[in-house]
């Protein structure tokens, strides 16, 4: 495997040249500092441009010409990473060897398309896009902000984060307001997506076996549209706002059959070695899987539950613990956690945890190197959060101790409790 | 050892069947780093009348006993708990129950021979005690109600429950609240004894192994224990008439937006094809009438009827498929009209059959990518054929226009039973 940067152009070309895959897979990030409003325009916006373009008038065309290209597959979507927000457009299509001659071209030119070419119309000199594709991704997309709360799970933690910290780079929803999009219109939408495209920071990852010299000659020709000027990124770590000393409790009804508790717990400033590896070996031991503290007490030892993790997010600084419960069962499951917790302060864990939570996290590692996304997003990271390299990643791993995680557990306080209780007896 | 060739793939299949039955099968793929382990019996949650190993009369356990072993397979005498000792490893191991078998699985990337003599050892020694069968039904408890707050699989078991009536399919895997709780570590022996015997099941590694050093690992496990003989074991058939259950459920929830599903029964005893090729076909035909390159869905969503795409799937037993649509609307009279009136026709072109194919077949190409969906790949076939397919490619080709008529010249959509979610 190959990995080579180039910066020469309005954006970055990163080339990862491997023989892996008989797949070619192509990303493009725009990303752009956060901005609470932005959400919802982003949202909105990737929706419209893989819902049609120019050449291809409705989705169901869209759809048909994929078929066409040996299924090829793409995916627009936006996210929130720390103090970003990033729109992502890929494409993985088959590589040519398998195909036809120009496949490869003609792939590039339908993901360029995508974020080019938009289903637009021109009315006295003002652009906008054509109004029955703006419908249609409004719709889709006030249905996805509205049915979250279908999604217990989900609903349970977005509402843990608000009540963490509201409005904060935290907390927002990734999907967006149903406010902001009631405010948005058309032409807004038109100008937003023109500012992105000449002021975001766009980089272009391309994974697969491919020469470089013709793909970098496809992706100019494909990408000249970007007309950034570089502007140096900004990290994406934040850090979260004094932890309360008295944490918040918040409960909320909902008619289903299954509580769901969460555990909020906000982490003193770390330094970069413990945000970026100890923070996973401490999680890795406290709920990180089935052979975890909070899985053997919570579930095996006392059948409190199917399902409990942790989950250390380093891009906030945080720390969030779920399970689902019978209610009646809280204040034992919370006792329980806390405990567990607490131990990890106290550094009732062996040795042996801290070397199964290393190789768990070298093996992990080693496997995102079979998938083509997985690979992409490593790389993003270097890019885009300053990770190591693989190779020093497998190293500096290694070097955390049991006292590491004592230190950092002693950084790590309970914040916010949120519990949403389920309705249906029985 | 038998090597066969994945035609069009650039990849090897190994199969030997052990002496005592077990099928192992190997697809080595060097250019990863993972490795990926599967180990299933052909036990799942309809099997629940049998006659066990041993015995001479029919018996009847609790629905969800499957699923509930599956949960105990991870309880050892020694006290060690198989996610221990692959997590040790680096690896990750899970297990899952469906309608037809049971799956032990791991991945990972190193101590392959350890973690595969472990994964053969820990699923042949069960351990049931009272006390730990007892413990593990709190635990199932919220798996079920996890799953009863998810609207769609609420839908898709209801939908299933109304369209059988006799066949045990009707069920749901993990069985209700109320059966675990009858369930009792008896019940859990006598269906181990019976469905875990080394003849009933197959194990299909898939990634970076050598495949002699595997194979022979697998041997000398296998060779080293002794098991019971088992001739073929008896169970229950049943005469599932074409009828559904019950046509019409309607429920409520604390949901947004309300949902439909419909699941129509379809008989194939009359179509002389594999029910699976079937299941082929009527795939091809759904994409292209409700899928997201029909034009069906393209007005409802024109017509702001629904916004996410239809979606449908399959079930099926020996004699019926059950094809399970399911879609979210404010407006559940009109857009079920609007399926029902498009499905009165069928008739597909050459061009969209040609372009299915297509899609079908750089699927194959894709799959081979991932040592994952290569697995599932083979476990399907065996589920489903008995047989590896060697060329998918060949099969995808040999889909025509003629076989396709007689399939939807021979089914009717007049079975059907509807299921209503709406907001509480």
């Amino acid at each position: 495997m190959k990995y080579k940067k180039i910066s020469n152009y309005s954006y970055n070309i990163h080339i990862i040249k491997t023989n892996k895959f008989k797949t070619v897979t192509v990303e493009v990030n725009f990303k752009r500092k956060l901005v609470k409003e932005d959400i919802t325009a982003r949202n909105m916006l990737v929706n419209l441009l893989c819902e049609s373009n120019m050449q291809y008038k409705t989705k169901r065309d869209l759809t048909i010409a994929t078929e066409e290209l040996y299924d090829l597959y793409y995916r627009g979507m936006n996210y929130i990473s720390g103090k970003y927000n990033i729109m992502t457009f890929d494409v993985k299509f088959l590589n040519e060897e398998y195909t036809e001659e120009g496949m490869l071209n003609k792939s590039i030119k339908f993901l360029a398309d995508l974020i080019f070419k938009p289903n637009i119309t021109k009315k006295n000199n003002s652009i906008s896009f054509n109004s029955d594709s703006y419908n249609l991704s409004y719709n889709l997309l006030k249905d996805s902000i509205t049915s979250m709360k279908e999604n217990p799970d989900m609903y349970a933690r977005t509402r843990m984060l608000e009540n963490m910290e509201p409005n904060s780079y935290l907390s927002y929803r990734g999907y967006g307001y149903i406010e902001d999009l009631e405010k948005l219109d058309n032409k807004k939408l038109y100008k937003y997506y023109e500012s992105m495209l000449n002021s975001d920071i766009v980089d272009i990852f391309v994974i697969g076996n491919v020469n470089e010299r013709s793909i970098v000659k496809i992706i100019k020709e494909n990408f000249d549209c970007i007309k950034t000027f570089k502007k140096p990124s900004e990290s994406h770590f934040t850090r979260p706002k004094k932890c309360r000393l008295v944490p918040k409790v918040s409960k909320e009804h909902q008619k289903i059959n299954q509580s769901k508790l969460i555990l909020g717990y906000k982490i003193d400033k770390m330094t970069d070695f413990e945000l970026r590896y100890v923070l996973n070996v401490y999680s890795y031991i406290l709920g990180g899987g089935p052979d975890s503290k909070l899985f053997k007490t919570v579930r095996e030892e006392n059948s409190l539950c199917y399902y409990i993790s942790s989950i250390g997010n380093p891009l906030n600084s945080i720390l969030t613990i779920n399970a689902g419960i019978n209610k009646d069962d809280y204040k034992n499951a919370v006792s329980l956690i806390k405990k567990e917790v607490s131990n990890m302060k106290k550094g009732k864990f062996n040795n042996e945890d801290i070397i199964k939570a290393k190789i768990t996290y070298v093996n992990s590692l080693k496997e995102l190197e079979d998938n083509p996304q997985s690979l992409i997003s490593l790389y993003a990271g270097i890019e885009y959060l300053n990770s190591d390299s693989f190779e020093d990643r497998f190293k500096k791993i290694n070097k955390v101790t049991a006292n590491d995680v004592v230190k950092l557990a002693s950084k790590i306080h309970l914040d916010t409790i949120y519990l949403l209780e389920g309705d249906i007896d029985g | 050892m038998d090597k066969y060739t994945l035609e069009k793939l650039d990849l090897k299949i190994y199969h030997e069947k052990m002496k005592n039955g077990l099928d192992v099968y190997i697809i080595p793929k060097d250019n990863v780093n993972g490795i990926y382990a599967t180990l299933s019996t052909k036990f799942g949650s309809i099997y629940n009348e049998f006659v066990p190993i041993g015995h001479k009369k029919m018996v009847k356990v609790p629905f969800g006993v499957a699923h509930f072993l599956e949960h105990k397979m991870f309880e050892q005498k020694d006290g060690k708990d198989p996610f221990t000792f692959y997590s040790e490893r680096g690896c990750d191991a899970n297990a899952n129950t469906s309608k037809y078998k049971t799956t032990y699985l791991f991945s990972g990337s190193n101590s392959f021979s350890e973690c595969i003599n472990y994964l053969l050892d820990y699923v042949q020694s069960p351990y049931f005690t009272d006390e730990n069968v007892e413990k593990e039904k709190g635990i199932i408890e919220q798996e079920i109600k996890m799953y009863d707050d998810d609207p769609y699989f609420k839908m898709y078991d209801g939908i299933i429950y109304n369209a059988f009536i006799e066949h045990p399919i009707k069920y749901p895997i993990s069985g209700t609240v109320k059966d675990i709780y009858e369930i009792t570590k008896d019940d859990l022996y006598l269906c181990y004894n019976t469905f875990y015997h080394p003849s009933n099941m197959f194990l299909i590694i898939t990634g970076n192994v050598d495949v002699n050093d595997a194979m022979d690992t697998v041997r000398v496990n296998q060779d080293g224990k002794e098991f019971d003989k088992l001739k073929s074991i008896k169970i229950k058939q049943y005469d599932e008439p074409n009828k559904v259950a019950k046509k019409e459920e309607k429920i409520k929830m604390d949901i947004e937006i309300p949902k439909l599903g419909i699941g129509y029964k379809i008989d194939c005893s009359k179509i002389k094809m594999n029910i699976n090729d079937i299941k082929q076909y009527l795939s091809i035909v759904f994409d292209l009438k409700l899928g997201n390159t029909s034009l069906l869905n393209d007005n409802l969503k024109n017509l702001n009827l629904i916004t996410h795409d239809i979606d449908f799937t399959f079930v099926n037993t020996d004699k019926h498929i059950l094809v399970i649509i399911m879609v979210e609307t404010e407006e559940i009279s009109k857009v079920k009209k609007m399926i029902e009136e498009e499905l009165q026709n069928l008739d597909i072109t050459l061009e969209q059959l040609d372009r299915k194919k297509k899609v079908k077949k750089s699927n194959c190409i894709y799959r081979s990518d991932s040592i994952y969906s290569l697995n599932n790949k083979i476990m399907g076939n065996i589920m489903s054929y008995d047989e590896i397919i060697l060329d998918d490619y060949k099969k995808v080709e040999q889909l025509n226009m003629k076989d396709l008529k007689n399939i939807t010249d021979n089914i009717n959509f007049d079975n059907k039973t509807v299921y209503i979610i709406n907001k509480s």
